[in-house]
């Protein structure tokens, strides 16, 4: 580090500072002997100071000079005090202006907040040691850390530091006693505004640093026109309503939220920032089991609330899980994942979201128009970050015009309701607000927060719901049927023996074509890449019939698959009848149209032709693959090898030539 | 014959054995002179930019004026007297001192407390020239903006106690000061130049003072805390109201007077 600030990086102007230059010409006319506030002479003990101004006296002052009314002038001569112009002298640590007696005093330029330079921790601890030497050890608790933090921290500059405190101690010294109290207590003010003791709001405590400063008149070069020009454009360009139309939302919006904002209505049990009980905070955890009252209610306000609330999708996620549609939520859910997440793991995960959802045969495939579809797969071939956009989209409607108007009279929503809580509003004196604000302590840090997302995550997707839509090859069945939840977690087997999702985190994504060769499939095959639907309803028949069958003789592929997936321990088949799936969650399914463009026929031809269905609301189109360990094992132990996996379209493009 | 030739040999080796020792001896002598010279050059200029920075917080108040600046313009002349001979005494000393010697450290913790003090400095400076121009003091009305913080007093004494600074190279030599504002510019460059050419990792300097070491000094007993001098304000208010003004005062009078 270079002794000079090295954040700086031109990024020291602080946002909404832009007024401390009108300010300043305010307090210069405030201080105007002849125009200004009234100023009296302060008596101490040993001296008498002049230039001392009363609270009451400068609130009558403001309101006259700015024709305003006297909570009007008391708020602008609080934010005054808050940014250090004007210092109280009694009752220091609190910057606000009391429309009383209480003295105040004008604080000297040199110790106003300027926007050029931040404010130096050497400078701080040069303070803090002064401080030291005048009060002999005797500082006050927040002092004592800082100090020890900065001697931490600044350790190699400590020789210096104290040399300097005590020079400075010493030239203070020569002056004047009433010009030392004087200098002392503007010292003192300057630095409670810029290190608040706990407990004190100043105004200077700001959030980030901009790079521009706000105060600057920009030069008109052409690169300022030229961003002129692109914002005038856009502005231009974007879409309008008519102003009864906008002026009705943002009625609509007020009468909506005004109980829920903050800054209008008191929050239950207290707000933190005033309080300094953070007890709001705990019971408004992202994934706290039992949500308030408040919470609960916003969710009603639009299917957006819902969402963006954790917890509100936790029990939306509930819902769905028990109306077995829960493929959407979660398509949507890694949609938004591939959206804001790394940029290297999004081709993996936009693979994988294809597979898992949209592939035809897909474990959890959403219904989704065809031409969404079609547009989604043609950009798959080079995936980005919005590649899912429209069908996000498409999804997002679905579940907002559906589910969402059935979850709020669900009785998961209202046992929710139900549980709610409202607590009871604090009353705290202001002995205990003191105390409160001498027990603040820094929240969670950020990457414990992460951790604990994480874990939630993990936890999310080990025992996730039972979600499945369509059993597949690549689906395992286990016998207390969770399967699982979201793209890739891992794979929950029940027995040894039952083949890995390929989408499990174990799995080795490589996009290879299994080859079958066995003339049962591709004498069952369908051969082309639609779908024809005389085949289904046979098949399903024939699969029922074939369950109830103990395994024939001559054994059909379709037979041999049955038996061993009924040996391998599942379920009675009235357990498959009775799920749900929900292929399509809106009316009159089967909006799959075929991939037309597709070389699917190519890859086809070496899956197996087996298909079974669930016989339940499936529309035809719909192409199931089904388990077969037979493959498996004629193939070999090798299972890696034998996974089969659904391929994308954009990858057979690139490994088989010419296909379809 | 060949008995004095050795006796003779071995005197004139003798000798210049002794003499290369003296050299030495000598040389050390002279560096730890350079150094403790250095030493007190920088006690001497914190004490210079501890009075300049006392008496610049009074710029732009209602002790401002044409004596208050011309005394801020001689103690920054003598603060830029003290920096160059020091840095060029301690660049000096750096240089020679590269192979690892006992007075490293020393003159290491030296260089990192001049630049934090050139730094240091260099903030105030800027600041100065910003209230200067704020509050230019050319015209008569000007005098109605400078804000009446409650000071009386000058900073005379503070400057006084700045120019009682005593360093070697004060008098013997004679620097031109340049203006404020390129002064600043000079430190800057200055400070670019020092951080170049010396390879001292700032963070590698051990100070000598122990945390919270400076209050248990038991100077200047009689100071009463400004809490405390404040707090008394409080009870004499009361009893005041305000000034002696006031037209039921005359009692209050009495009690001012006594209080």
């Amino acid at each position: 580090m270079t002794i000079r600030n090295a954040r700086d990086h031109g990024q020291r102007y602080r946002p909404r500072m832009a007024c401390l230059k009108k300010v300043e010409t305010v307090v210069l006319e405030m201080q105007d002997p002849k125009s200004g506030v009234k100023s009296q002479t302060q008596r101490l003990v040993i001296t008498t100071i002049p230039h001392a101004i009363t609270g009451e006296d400068i609130v009558a002052w403001l309101a006259n000079r700015f024709k305003i009314d006297a909570l009007e002038a008391r708020a602008m001569g609080t934010m005054m005090v808050a940014f250090g112009y004007i210092y109280p002298l009694q009752d220091h640590k609190r910057l606000i202006l009391k429309p009383d007696t209480s003295l105040y005093r004008f604080q000297t330029p040199y110790f106003w907040p300027a926007q050029q330079w931040p404010v130096e921790d050497t400078d701080y601890a040069i303070y803090l040691a002064k401080r030291n030497i005048r009060k002999k050890g005797m500082l006050e608790l927040y002092e004592q850390e800082q100090y020890n933090n900065l001697y931490k921290w600044l350790n190699h500059k400590w020789d210096f530091i104290v040399m300097q405190a005590k020079e400075q101690y010493r030239a203070g010294k020569e002056r004047k006693k009433p010009d030392r109290v004087v200098f002392d207590c503007q010292e003192r003010a300057y630095w409670v505004v810029h290190r608040p003791p706990p407990g004190t709001v100043s105004a200077m405590d700001y959030g980030h640093e901009r790079m521009v400063d706000p105060n600057v008149v920009e030069k008109k070069t052409s690169e300022y026109y030229r961003r002129i020009i692109m914002f005038t454009q856009q502005c231009i360009m974007r879409p309008r309503v008519k102003s009864s139309v906008s002026i009705g939302a943002l009625v609509k919006c007020s009468t909506t939220y005004k109980e829920h904002d903050p800054f209008l209505h008191p929050c239950l049990p207290s707000n933190p920032w005033l309080t300094d009980d953070i007890t709001y905070w705990n019971l408004n955890m992202p994934n706290v089991e039992i949500p308030t009252k408040m919470r609960v209610e916003r969710w009603t306000f639009s299917f957006g609330e819902l969402l963006s609330d954790p917890r509100g999708r936790a029990d939306f996620r509930l819902f769905l899980k028990k109306e077995f549609s829960g493929e959407n939520l979660a398509f949507w859910e890694g949609c938004e994942d591939l959206k804001w997440g790394a940029a290297e793991t999004m081709k993996e995960k936009a693979q994988q979201i294809y597979k898992t959802f949209l592939a035809r045969g897909a474990p959890r495939w959403i219904n989704i128009d065809g031409k969404t579809m079609e547009i989604t797969v043609k950009g798959l071939a080079h995936p980005h970050r919005y590649v899912l956009d429209a069908a996000q989209t498409h999804i997002y409607m679905l579940m907002k015009k559906d589910s969402y108007g059935r979850y709020l009279k669900s009785p998961v929503f209202k046992e929710t309701q139900r549980r709610a809580i409202a607590p009871e509003a604090h009353r705290f004196s202001d002995a205990q607000l003191e105390q409160n604000g001498k027990r603040r302590r820094p929240s969670l840090s950020p990457i414990i927060l992460r951790q604990q997302e994480e874990e939630q995550k993990a936890k999310l997707a080990a025992s996730g719901p039972v979600d499945i839509t369509q059993l597949c090859r690549f689906t395992a069945p286990v016998p207390h049927l969770a399967v699982y939840t979201g793209i890739c977690e891992a794979q929950s087997t029940a027995s040894p023996g039952l083949m890995t999702l390929p989408n499990s985190a174990a799995c080795p994504s490589p996009i290879s074509v299994a080859i079958d060769s066995t003339p049962a499939s591709e004498r069952r095959f369908d051969g082309n890449g639609g779908p024809s639907s005389s085949h289904f309803p046979s098949i399903a028949e024939a699969s029922v019939s074939e369950e109830e069958n103990q395994p024939p003789v001559p054994k059909s592929r379709m037979a041999l698959s049955l038996s061993k997936l009924l040996r391998r321990g599942c379920n009675a088949p009235s357990v498959f009848a009775s799920l749900s799936p929900k292929c399509g969650v809106t009316s009159g399914g089967g909006k799959v149209q075929p991939l037309g463009v597709e070389p699917l026929a190519q890859p086809q031809s070496r899956r197996i032709a087996n298909f079974f269905q669930i016989k339940v609301d499936i529309p035809p189109e719909c192409r199931i693959y089904p388990i077969d360990s037979e493959d498996e094992e004629d193939d070999g132990p090798d299972t890696a090898r034998g996974v089969k996996e659904i391929i994308c379209p954009w990858e057979t493009v690139t490994k088989q030539d010419g296909a379809g | 014959v060949k008995s004095v030739f050795l006796s003779v040999l071995l005197s004139v080796s003798t000798q210049v054995v002794m003499n290369r020792w003296r050299q030495s001896v000598v040389e050390i002598q002279s560096r730890k002179r350079e150094v403790n010279e250095c030493e007190q050059a920088q006690a001497a200029l914190s004490k210079v930019t501890a009075c300049f920075q006392q008496m610049a917080t009074s710029l732009g108040t209602n002790a401002d004026g044409s004596c208050l600046r011309e005394e801020l313009e001689e103690t920054r002349t003598l603060a830029h007297r003290i920096c160059t001979g020091l840095h060029r005494r301690l660049l000096a000393l750096l240089i020679e001192l590269e192979q690892g010697q006992e007075d490293k450290e020393q003159v290491e913790r030296l260089w990192v407390n001049f630049l934090s003090s050139l730094e240091h400095f260099q903030q105030d400076l800027r600041k100065v020239r910003i209230l200067r121009e704020f509050f230019p003091l050319t015209q008569r009305k000007d005098r109605q903006a400078l804000v009446n913080t409650g000071f009386a007093g000058g900073t005379s004494e503070v400057a006084a106690r700045a120019a009682m600074v005593q360093t070697p190279w004060l008098s013997a030599e004679e620097t031109l000061c340049p203006v404020l504002k390129s002064h600043v510019e000079e430190i800057d460059v200055l400070l670019e130049e020092m951080l170049q050419r010396v390879n001292v990792p700032l963070w590698s300097v051990e100070p000598t003072q122990e945390a919270w070491v400076e209050g248990c000094s038991n100077q200047d007993d009689d100071d009463e805390s400004l809490e405390e001098t404040m707090e008394v304000e409080v009870v004499s208010q009361k009893n005041t109201s305000g000034c002696c003004h006031h037209q039921n005062c005359k009692v209050g009078c009495l009690l001012c007077l006594l209080s």
